[in-house]
């Protein structure tokens, strides 16, 4: 197993880090050193499924197909690629990063059981990436921290009432008050 | 005597002084009252779909208040120097009853303008922003209006983008969050109209999307429009007051 562990890209600072169905991962750059042959995929499982997950699933079956995530599937196996995708050393001021949950045409798709779909809930979700030799696993990294994804309010929830009095309107008000009472007061005395 | 005299006539003459600054600030008011009311800035589709028009209706109110003060300055003007008591009475009396409602426009315009805070907005905006079955046409007046303002402004949603992901919205329902984090007119877009870079913008890749929000695009015109007519009727407002007071005090002092 390698050291590294799989992590939310901090730079660039994203706006969309975390939505509602996806998240971004920094590549695996200079992590699978010397596995050329290897197909590296990318496991996403709940956080409290990760204990059900063993390195002998193979990617492309029902156990592993998006489509059934996450009941009855505790772990999919998505996002193939081999080390020519992530070449080391990484260019500095390219942006390498890993969209979680980008490909939405195939998430209904059966036949595309490593599809990269949105995500269902909020998690918290683990991923880590394993590294294939034909069907045996060769390298993995650890997994990740837990990654919760943004939960969304209803806008019903917004107070619209609780507007404050800003200091003009006070002013203006209580201000023409006095004089208009005054006024008021001088026509009575006058008359 | 004389001297008593010399005073009648600087009273007088400050009178009706006061009275040509009062009817040529009517006039500046019913000029500046006609100018908001007929020349709707381009957020005015979101302000009716709050359906509360109270800025305008003070700005209404103004336009008569206006011409109003100007007629009675002229009345004014003719009373001190003819140094009538009737007339001056009739004078005090409208112009007390012109003061009122020129007071009630400026506090509408004020707390109406104090009720338009970003929640206001932002409510309105997750409600009715594409909506996919608009009820009436003001869902899709605000649908337009919120579309070239982002689009013109550069800007994206009322606080920033984030407003699309924290809340739900009618937006949501017909558009997936992993294909539309936010709008498409959230991105930063080319000559024809599509995102320059569509991934950096669903990334949030700063640069390639709007992250700055359009709240101050909104209340800028809103301010202008609000200020405009209550401060402005507030110092009217105040100059008439001194104006009315040396009146009242002139007109106790003529003889019949």
């Amino acid at each position: 197993e390698l050291g590294y562990r799989p992590v939310l890209t901090q730079t660039p600072s994203l706006e969309g880090l975390t939505t509602a169905s996806t998240f971004v991962l920094d590549q695996p750059r200079c992590v699978f050193g010397g596995y050329d042959n290897a197909d590296i995929w990318l496991v996403v499982a709940l956080d409290k499924a990760i204990s059900t997950f063993n390195n002998t699933a193979r990617p492309g079956t029902p156990e592993t197909a998006f489509q059934g995530f996450p009941d009855p599937v505790p772990a999919y196996m998505t996002l193939n690629a081999t080390l020519a995708n992530y070449p080391c050393p990484k260019p500095a001021g390219d942006i390498t990063v890993l969209r979680v949950g980008s490909e939405t045409s195939c998430a209904q798709d059966e036949a595309r059981p490593t599809c990269n779909g949105p995500l269902p809930g909020p998690g918290p979700y683990r991923v880590k990436f394993l590294a294939l030799e034909g069907s045996e696993p060769v390298a993995e990294t650890a997994w990740s921290a837990p990654i919760t994804l943004r939960t969304a309010k209803s806008p019903s929830s917004i107070s619209t009432t609780d507007s404050g009095h800003s200091a003009g309107m006070i002013a203006i008000t209580t201000i023409l008050s006095i004089l208009f009472a005054i006024l008021l007061a001088g026509l009575v005395a006058m008359l | 005597m004389a001297k008593s005299d010399d005073c009648v006539h600087i009273l007088q003459g400050l009178l009706v002084f006061g009275n040509v600054v009062i009817g040529m600030c009517g006039i500046a008011l019913t000029a500046e009252c006609i100018y908001f009311v007929s020349n709707p800035h381009g957020v005015y589709p979101l302000l009716k779909a709050t359906e509360n028009n109270d800025i305008y209706a003070a700005a209404w109110i103004g336009i008569f208040v206006g011409l109003a003060l100007f007629a009675l300055s002229i009345l004014g003007i003719i009373g001190v120097i003819k140094a009538s008591r009737t007339l001056l009475l009739v004078y005090i009396i409208l112009m007390l009853i012109t003061f009122a409602f020129e007071m009630a426009s400026c506090i509408t315009a004020a707390t109406h303008r104090d009720s338009l805070t970003p929640s206001l907005f932002l409510k309105q905006m997750l409600e009715r922003y594409q909506k996919s079955e608009p009820a009436n046409d003001s869902d899709n007046e605000v649908t337009k209006t919120w579309d070239e303002l982002m689009l013109q402004n550069h800007c994206c949603g009322v606080l920033g983008p984030s407003d699309w992901q924290e809340y739900t919205s009618a937006f949501r329902l017909t558009h997936k969050d992993a294909d539309y984090p936010w709008p498409r007119k959230c991105c930063v877009l080319d000559a024809q109209g599509l995102p320059v870079n569509l991934d950096g913008c669903k990334l949030g890749v700063p640069g390639y999307y709007n992250s700055n929000g359009c709240y101050d695009a909104i209340s800028g015109p809103v301010n202008t429009h609000a200020w405009g007519v209550a401060w402005f009727g507030f110092a009217i407002l105040c100059w008439t007051f001194c104006v009315l007071l040396g009146t009242m005090f002139y007109w106790s002092g003529i003889e019949y």
